[in-house]
């Protein structure tokens, strides 16, 4: 096929519908795990918020309107194929799809983009979309990842460095941040942890487990298995769907890891139960694919 | 567990009956706000002796944020939602003495001195999910009116007209207990238990 460079229009208008459909539908694996949470509820209160929950994602799919007034502002995760060609500024193209969007939404969102020096609140503000860019190595396409962050989702993430930390330190230390964050993140989440590497390495790979999608295998035994422990432990909590109680406070528990020194970073992060994430592929051919 | 369809403004009668996992349906009247500048502006007037510009007497206060757009046949309301209560808690037992609301609102709960302060005057709070604005917004009939818009639309003191609006979940009622209190207790109780739980699945793992 004929090498097209990757225009400033693609990306433009691929982030700018990435963030639409983030607001407007959750993913498929949600959808499933939600339906198994209903399954395994035994009790009234938390199977009825089941039940709001998938009514409400069902209705905002069908209608076209927002599952949640807050809409978060705007984070993505680029990763670039190295036999990508550019035709234009791609990530200018972020920042302008963002206030294309602003201006073209239907139904419109509220302001978020909050300046944190003087608490002025906007549609825009620096470093804003939040973009992390990594390389894939030979790929022809740019990935991107699109996970609006908001209010309830993104505060209760936490950071701690540890020094050679034994895994009983650090899966203790986690549980502490899951029983302070308790229902404030409108539970059931998706849990994502970074262990290793640098301080902002460690927060980096959090970020992206939380936008693993449920059932994926770790090809790490160690972390699988720690996985499906967290997950039990996390879920014996007892917080449940939107803190009414029950067995389901996290959908999934998704850790990676990285080398470094003796002091690890350990890095948690939270989705909500709408689990804001979309992702398209832009090819070198000129296509456009929509993953999720 | 009950489901109750309740008319504002409610009386003592209904908030006393409400137990906590009770789902409220509301007719009548709310009133909204996500600001924390809001709050801020109320706690100074309450200081002044000055009355906020919509009247909070005895009202359902929602820490909700709505969107309402201008057309030409009036002002839509295009979604509602709530927003985290927790950070208002310095300032929400002042207001519930001061204005009698007879329910407030959000998600996330709210802390000990807030529950004190419900059960003082008799008010319950009600949980919403977040992330359930179609469900929400369809009980929505009309913005009757908004006070200081100076501030963003979603802080701005807003009064509606409801019609079946919920679901409703309470989570603290007016009688003392709260579902937050109740569940981070018990989480906290079982946590060393779960850690040595975890412990125990490890070395099973690892041997
Ligand atoms: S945490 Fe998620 S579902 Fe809850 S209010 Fe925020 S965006 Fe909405």
């Amino acid at each position: 096929m004929r090498q097209l460079p990757v225009t400033y229009e693609m990306m433009k208008s691929t982030t700018r519908d990435l963030y639409e459909w983030s607001l407007k539908k959750i993913p498929e694996d949600s959808k499933v795990a939600l339906r198994s949470a209903l399954d395994a509820e035994t009790e009234d209160a938390p199977k009825k918020a089941l039940g709001f929950m998938l009514r409400s994602a069902e209705r905002a799919e069908t209608e076209d309107t927002l599952l949640c007034s807050d809409s978060g502002v705007p984070t993505y995760s680029v990763k670039i194929g190295t036999g990508v060609e550019f035709g234009g500024d791609i990530k200018q193209a972020i920042v302008d799809g963002f206030a294309d969007l602003v201006e073209t939404i239907e139904p419109p969102i509220l302001k978020f983009v909050t300046n944190p020096l003087t608490g002025e609140r906007s549609y825009r503000g620096k470093d804003m979309p939040i973009v992390s860019w990594d390389i894939i190595s030979g790929a022809d396409y740019i990935d991107v990842t699109c996970a609006p962050k908001a209010l309830g989702g993104g505060r209760w993430a936490a950071l701690e460095i540890f020094s050679y930390p034994t895994l009983d330190e650090i899966e203790g230390w986690i549980m502490d941040m899951v029983v302070r964050a308790g229902s404030q993140h409108c539970p059931p989440v998706t849990i994502g942890i970074g262990i290793g590497g640098s301080f902002d390495h460690a927060a980096k790979l959090a970020k992206q487990q939380t936008l693993r999608p449920f059932g994926t295998p770790n090809p790490e035994p160690i972390l699988a298995d720690m996985e499906k422990r967290l997950l039990e432990a996390v879920n014996s909590t007892g917080f449940g769907p939107m803190g009414t109680g029950g067995v389901t406070t996290a959908l999934g528990v998704h850790i990676d890891y990285a080398s470094g020194h003796g002091f690890t970073p350990v890095a948690i992060a939270f989705n909500c139960w709408i689990n804001r994430r979309t992702r398209a592929k832009i090819y070198n051919s000129g296509e456009v694919e929509r993953i999720e | 567990m009950s489901e109750y369809r309740l008319k504002t403004p409610l009386d003592r009668e209904d908030i006393d009956k409400l137990r906590i996992g009770d789902v409220v349906y509301l007719d009548g009247e709310i009133i909204t706000t996500a600001g924390f500048p809001t709050h801020q502006r109320i706690m100074d007037a309450i200081a002044r002796s000055e009355e906020p510009p919509i009247n909070l007497k005895g009202a359902v206060f929602l820490h909700m944020g709505s969107c309402n757009i201008d057309t030409p046949d009036g002002v839509v309301t295009e979604y509602v939602n709530p927003t985290t209560s927790t950070r208002f808690n310095a300032f929400m037992p002042t207001l519930v003495r001061h204005f009698g609301f007879t329910a407030v609102g959000g998600k996330g709960g709210m802390d000990q001195s807030c529950v004190d302060a419900l059960q003082e005057t008799g008010c319950v709070y009600f949980s919403m999910i977040g992330g359930a604005a179609p469900l929400l917004t369809e009980g929505v009939k009309r913005l009757v009116e908004t006070g200081w818009d100076d501030l963003i639309t979603q802080f701005r003191l807003s009064r509606f007209e409801v019609e079946n609006f919920g679901p409703l979940m309470v989570a603290i009622d007016a009688h003392g207990h709260s579902r937050y209190a109740d569940l981070t207790k018990a989480a906290t109780d079982k946590l060393s238990e779960i850690k040595r739980k975890l412990r125990e699945g490890r070395q099973a793992s690892t041997s």
